[in-house]
């Protein structure tokens, strides 16, 4: 285990993110504000820190996927422990689980809030709040990997623990510019969307709150009722846009380099599309047969199933009142999640299409036993390994959602609160149906459930194994051994001397 | 503070690469040219291999056929510079370039093995208009062959198209040469020799004019053929070439060793398993002996006086039977010994066994291609004619060629502010090769070679601080 290498990486992350709070410091100037000082003074201390620990130099390059899984997990969990005390310093949010809470669900891009008044927030936390889905939708590692160049397989292994997908490809051959690419498209949409806001003269700093929220699929709000109080331009252009952050940035790519026909041949993208369509038409009937208007059921249906389906988890209006088979639509939403290799959570639509497949080859397999019928997508046969290895995420998320759902239940609140809490924390949503719906938030929770939902969002942003590895007894004994078998190496080194 | 802003590897803008064929060479050449910050697109019909690649190295990886036009478009052929095709096949290689020189407008270089293409390497170059013909066998049976022309020394490389030798020994206890400073050779021995590399136990120096000599150092020198071989004799080497070889194993590289041996006048014996094999190579070398028979066979080489031969070269395709081929002749014989090596790990192992001169064929092959790419990288200024690595890649010895660009042409070489740990060795002037002293001058239309400890070196400006 390369622990020196970790602990640099550790360290260039938390740098990264002492920077990037300089922009709350930047809105508290702005909007004249002493919580600024806060920002300011953990921004500093956070980039001493990191300093300290980027002074210790890697001994070796040695740099395994093990390696990359760790050091993803512990940054993030380093990077919301950090990124939460701004909070507690002002005050605004006292309780450290809840500020954890309140971080991890910006970081993660899930937007479930324990607040129940957004609007008593500061500006600079408004900002702070909505930057960190900015930053954990496309992945600080993946920022990391983007601006300092590593040896090796260090990159691509870090990258492919912390971007979400069934199997992770580059762009281009060097992961530097691939991540620079995913950068620089991400970046680009953002400022677009911000720009189209501004056109609905929104104020710059809700376009920028908003474009933030979107951008990461976070979706937390900055007024107490989301997004319901915009106008209905506001409210088509924020669709749009969560639509296009969930669509797998592939597609992106092959628009920029004018190969568009190949975008829209990818099977996820257009099944993404599908689901979305049907979705939405199925919505807007039934919403309209309760004598909503036409025009006004078509923008609340696709804006929700937009939101859901994305995993961003804004809201334009109280879906919790809905016809049940409405909310039993969105509820599948939830589980489906956007593309891979968006900046979306969820289970993913390419491994909903990947175990459709797999469901069809085993009918086949009854019909003929002795038939050999390789699964393809976008046709190119997909490679066993990856099939094996999506049954088996499929397997552990639903583990982890049932061991999930039976703790919160220890609460004693109903059964669609707890099983929608799950399902919007593990998918990266924010609201879910009930006690936590739209109009409410994760505040009457208790201690032990926020931690159990933090990790939960954790597990559901790094797709479950990163973070669930750093339990696995192997690796700690691994930390554990080598740290006796250097020392008795250095002994015997010496000894020789 | 801001140290991770600081790169930790090797960057700016590279070639954009295609590499068909993860095999030995292939692999190598991945390792080597992705540190030097190129972008590399790899092609292998192994799913497993390409996997494999991609996950170690910083490259991209495509499943497929090389030659196939979709497979090329693919790895991005039109924005492509360079497309290496080193695949088991040479008909594929040949391909493979063919249609990306038709597809992209990049440049080419095929692995061509076989004897049946490889006489007329010329001809396929130009008419395929291909940017170089690399040939590991034929590369590796010219060093072997260059060695067994003097045996006292543990590796030859040639330099100015073979004008000059850069030869590594052994220095013996007990020489002349014991104790004597680096700048007294030229005197006390009154040749033209240049002492460009000294080896003492783990260290690597590049010796300046007060270095002192000790008995146990390996050196590596500079010098014309027939300078080398006056200086070998002078310190008391015996400096005949061999006069006969016995070769294991038929294969490609047997073959044009064998060629270029009998080209020598040394009688050729070789040994080899399949009886098929051993009548083509009856019917291609006329002149050398063939004996049927399994090379590993203790008794069958004692019959066919494996004590008593000169030279003994192992090159069967199994490096475990070069290694214990050669250990034993080193037991039985006083024959010079050369060991072929396929693989490259364990390098620090073979060294340790004290093998005497070993050759590595993918080596020798991926250092010619690094040359070219890295002389493509600037074209404009650049001028690397060969590259070559000495002491396990702690120096770097480059041949540079000197334009009218260059800046300190007909300047004194002591009034130039050389780098730490550099030599200039020789320069090549008219077919001549001059080992320079602070007096002499370098001017354009020179070759010039330098030995260095420094890396990454692109063009002759580099030389300077």
């Amino acid at each position: 285990m390369n622990r020196s290498m970790i602990i640099n990486l550790l360290g260039r992350v938390l740098q990264i993110e002492g920077l990037l709070m300089f922009l709350p410091c930047l809105v508290a100037l702005c909007y004249q504000e002493h919580e600024g000082f806060y920002y300011l003074f953990v921004a500093a201390g956070t980039l001493f820190v990191g300093g300290m620990m980027s002074m210790v130099k890697p001994k070796s390059h040695v740099f395994y996927l093990k390696e990359g899984c760790i050091a993803t997990a512990l940054s993030w969990v380093l990077l919301s422990v950090a990124g939460c005390i701004p909070f507690i310093l002002t005050g605004e949010i006292p309780n450290f689980e809840d500020a954890l809470f309140e971080t991890v669900s910006g970081f993660t891009t899930t937007g479930s809030s324990i607040l129940s008044d957004v609007e008593a927030l500061s500006y600079c936390s408004l900002a702070w709040r909505s930057f960190t889905h900015w930053i954990g939708g496309m992945g600080v590692l993946v920022f990391l990997l983007a601006v300092i160049p590593l040896s090796g397989g260090a990159n691509f292994n870090l990258m492919k623990a912390e971007s979400p997908g069934p199997s992770v490809g580059k762009l281009v051959p060097k992961v530097k510019s691939t991540a620079q690419l995913l950068y620089v498209i991400y970046f680009g949409i953002t400022v677009l969307e911000f720009l189209l806001l501004l056109l609905g003269r929104m104020s710059v700093f809700d376009a920028m709150t908003t474009a933030f929220g979107t951008a990461g699929t976070g979706g937390f709000g900055i007024k107490n009722d989301s997004i319901g109080s915009y106008s209905p331009y506001i409210q088509w252009v924020v669709t749009v846009f969560m639509i296009l952050f969930g669509v797998n940035f592939n597609a992106y790519y092959y628009i920029l380099y004018r190969k568009v026909r190949k975008a829209f041949q990818l099977e996820e993208v257009r099944g993404y599309f599908l689901i979305i369509g049907a979705s939405v038409a199925m919505i807007t009937y039934d919403l309209f047969s309760h004598a909503i208007r036409l025009t006004d059921a078509l923008r609340t249906a696709a804006f929700q199933v937009g939101s859901i389906i994305t995993t961003t988890g804004f809201s334009t209006a109280d879906f919790d009142t809905w016809s049940s088979s409405s909310k039993t639509i969105l509820v599948m939403l939830m589980f489906c999640g956007a593309c891979a290799g968006s900046t979306g959570g969820g289970i993913k639509v390419s491994r909903i299409i990947l175990l459709i497949k797999t469901v069809l080859k085993e009918f086949n397999s009854f019909i003929h036993p002795k038939s050999i019928k390789k699964i393809k997508v976008d046709d190119k046969a997909v490679e066993h390994e990856v099939v094996r290895s999506t049954n088996v995420y499929i397997m552990t998320y639903i583990f982890l959602f049932s061991i999930s759902v039976l703790l919160i239940s220890l609460e004693g609140h109903d059964t669609t609160t707890n099983f929608t809490a799950v399902a919007a924390t593990l998918n990266n949503i924010g609201p879910g149906l009930s006690m936590v719906g739209p109009t409410q938030n994760f505040g009457f929770l208790n201690a032990f459930s926020k931690i159990v939902l933090v990790f939960d969002m954790l597990a559901g942003r790094l797709e479950l194994f990163p973070l669930l590895i750093l339990f696995h007894p192997s690796i700690w004994k691994e930390l554990f051994a080598q740290r006796k078998s250097e020392r008795m190496n250095s002994n015997r080194y010496k000894e020789k001397k | 503070m801001f140290n991770f802003l600081k790169p930790t590897g090797n960057s700016g803008p590279g070639l954009k690469i295609i590499i068909v064929g993860c095999g030995k060479v292939g692999t190598t050449l991945i390792e080597r040219l992705s540190k030097e910050g190129h972008d590399i697109t790899v092609i292998d019909m192994n799913e497993a291999t390409v996997k494999e690649v991609s996950g170690t190295y910083d490259v991209m990886g495509i499943v497929g056929n090389g030659a196939n036009f979709s497979v090329q478009n693919e790895a991005g052929i039109e924005s492509a510079d360079l497309i290496i095709a080193v695949t088991e096949s040479d008909e594929l290689n040949l391909l493979c370039c063919t249609i990306a020189k038709r597809t992209g407008d990049c440049a080419a270089i095929a692995r061509v093995r076989t004897p049946d293409y490889s006489t007329d390497v010329s001809y396929l170059r130009d008419q395929l208009g291909l940017a170089m013909v690399i040939n590991p066998e034929m590369e590796a049976a010219a060093e072997a062959s260059r060695i067994l022309y003097v045996p006292a020394a543990l590796d030859v490389n040639a330099f100015a198209h073979g004008q000059a030798e850069l030869i590594r020994f052994e220095l013996p206890e007990g020489t002349r040469l014991d104790g004597v400073e680096v700048y007294q050779i030229r005197k006390m021995l009154s040749t033209d020799i240049l002492v460009c590399g000294v080896e003492r136990g783990e260290d690597v120096f590049i010796p300046g004019g007060d270095f002192v000599l000790k008995g146990g150092d390996i050196i590596s020198f500079v010098a014309t053929r027939k300078q080398a071989l006056r200086f070998l004799t002078d310190i008391g080497f015996q400096t005949d070439r061999v006069r006969n070889c016995m070769i294991v194993g038929g294969g490609k590289c047997a073959y044009y060793l064998s060629k270029m041996l009998l080209g020598m006048g040394i009688e050729v014996k070789i040994i080899e398993k399949s009886k098929t094999r051993c009548e083509e190579l009856s019917i291609l070398l006329p002149k050398a002996i063939i004996i049927n028979g399994d090379g590993t066979d203790q008794e069958l080489l004692e019959e066919e006086g494996i004590t008593y031969t000169e030279s003994f070269v192992p090159l069967t395709g199994i490096d475990e039977e070069n290694i214990l081929l050669t250990l034993y002749a080193k037991k039985v014989s006083n024959a010079k010994v050369i060991t072929k090596i396929n693989r490259i790990n364990f390098r620090g192992v073979i060294n340790s066994l004290n093998l005497g001169s070993v050759i590595y064929p993918r080596y020798i092959t991926s250092e010619a291609i690094i040359a070219y790419v890295r002389a493509k990288k600037n074209s404009t200024n650049n001028n690397i004619e060969t590259l070559y690595h000495m002491f396990d890649h702690r120096a770097e010895a480059i041949e540079f060629n000197v334009t009218d660009k260059c800046k300190f042409t007909g300047v004194p070489l002591k009034n130039l502010n050389l780098k730490k740990d550099l030599l200039i060795c020789f320069i090549h002037r008219n077919g001549k090769i001059i080992i320079p002293n602070g007096d002499d001058v370098i001017m354009s239309g020179d070759t010039v070679m330098i030995v260095t400890k420094n890396e990454g070196f692109e063009c002759i400006e580099d030389m300077l601080v």
